[in-house]
């Protein structure tokens, strides 16, 4: 790799980089306005959608359950034409392994969370799978019409959330949790949240992992948004072996979900520490 | 109908077999954040126990305002006698 120091690293900081300065390479500029122009799109489609076609989706008389799971798959369906356009645009490139595995009945799906559009990736291809999000999503004008048609799960309180996880799971439904809460601190150890964990143990029929790498990182918490990667950034996505869980059944609630907690933090951290994804 | 010092024992009880406490730390004074290390995710696994216990229904605002053992007991002496 060729070493110019006056380039840009993802700190922005020639000279300081926590990884040697790389060229900018594979279309810099453009891959810039493409991604300035993904976030514009993401935005307006988000509006479309959840002001325009999930209404409409709605309106179509059938059971409130029928009408939900419509709406997500029409959600789904957008959020896959925006990777495609985000794909076919040069932003950045992915491999998905596994996907036929989501989207059982009862599953949970636990992810990391890398980067602003893991949820993307997750909810474009386990289509019908609701989704455990920030409360912000719901005072957020661009967002808030779509979850709410959605009917994904805010996490502000940890009762309500328990509570609606655990029906949504008891009703079948396919739920994604990312137990860390928010996306993952660039450089510093993973660290997850116990909901999940505790859902789980209440109420998941399986639980399946996926691991999600992206390099050279990107629209991570440490970077603004500009701060394109000198390399496009390739999205790794695997689905794990399903996790066993009746070895937490006989202890307590609180015991036994701090201990699958840890359980399902190991497995990440030894996935997520092998140096590349491995391809069949 | 119970003594507070009933329910305090049975609570002392449950506490000890859900969190894994020892005895001794359950006063009535022990808060239950600062002292037990009962976070909001183990609330709502106390509010299951306490519902089971006490057979009446208990909702997030029955629990808003514990922050003590003793907290807990008023509220689950309130359930049981309602």
């Amino acid at each position: 790799m060729s070493a110019e120091p006056h380039l840009a690293t993802p700190q922005g900081q020639p000279g300081l980089a926590t990884e040697p300065a790389v060229r900018r390479q594979d279309q810099w500029l453009w891959r810039f306005f493409v991604t300035g122009f993904s976030f514009l799109m993401f935005g307006a489609g988000a509006l479309i959608v959840g002001m325009v076609l999930l209404p409409i989706v709605k309106l179509i008389p059938a059971p409130q359950d029928v009408k939900r799971q419509r709406a997500r798959r029409v959600m789904s369906a957008a959020l896959r034409f925006f990777i495609g356009c985000m794909h076919r645009g040069g932003g950045m490139t992915y491999e998905f392994s596994g996907r036929e595995r989501l989207g059982r009945p009862g599953q949970m799906i636990v992810a990391n969370h890398p980067t602003l559009i893991d949820v993307v990736f997750l909810l474009a291809f386990a289509p019908g799978a609701g989704c455990v999000v920030k409360q912000g999503l719901w005072r957020n004008p661009l967002t808030r019409w779509a979850v709410t048609l959605v009917e994904f799960i805010p996490n502000d309180q940890a009762a309500s959330m328990i509570d609606g996880a655990t029906r949504a799971l008891h009703e079948k439904q396919t739920l994604i949790f990312f137990p860390e809460g928010t996306r993952t601190r660039p450089q510093q150890a993973m660290v997850f949240h116990r909901g999940a964990a505790n859902v789980a143990l209440r109420a998941a029929t399986v639980v399946t992992p996926v691991y999600i790498r992206c390099q050279p990182t990107t629209l991570t918490k440490a970077e603004p948004w500009y701060r394109i990667p000198p390399r496009r950034p390739h999205f790794s996505l695997r689905v794990g072996d399903d996790l066993d869980l009746s070895g937490y059944r006989h202890a307590p609630l609180p015991s036994a979900s701090r201990a699958f907690n840890d359980e399902l933090h190991r497995h990440f951290s030894q996935e997520l520490a092998r140096s590349t994804a491995i391809r069949p | 109908m119970q003594s507070q010092d009933e329910i305090l024992e049975r609570i002392r009880g449950t506490l000890v077999e859900l969190f894994e406490l020892k005895p001794a730390q359950i006063t009535v004074d022990a808060r239950l954040y600062e002292d037990l290390e009962i976070d909001s995710i183990d609330v709502v696994d106390l509010m299951d126990e306490v519902q089971k216990h006490t057979g009446r229904k208990v909702t997030p605002e029955d629990f808003r305002s514990v922050r003590t053992v003793g907290d807990l007991a008023a509220v689950v002496q309130r359930l049981t006698h309602a």
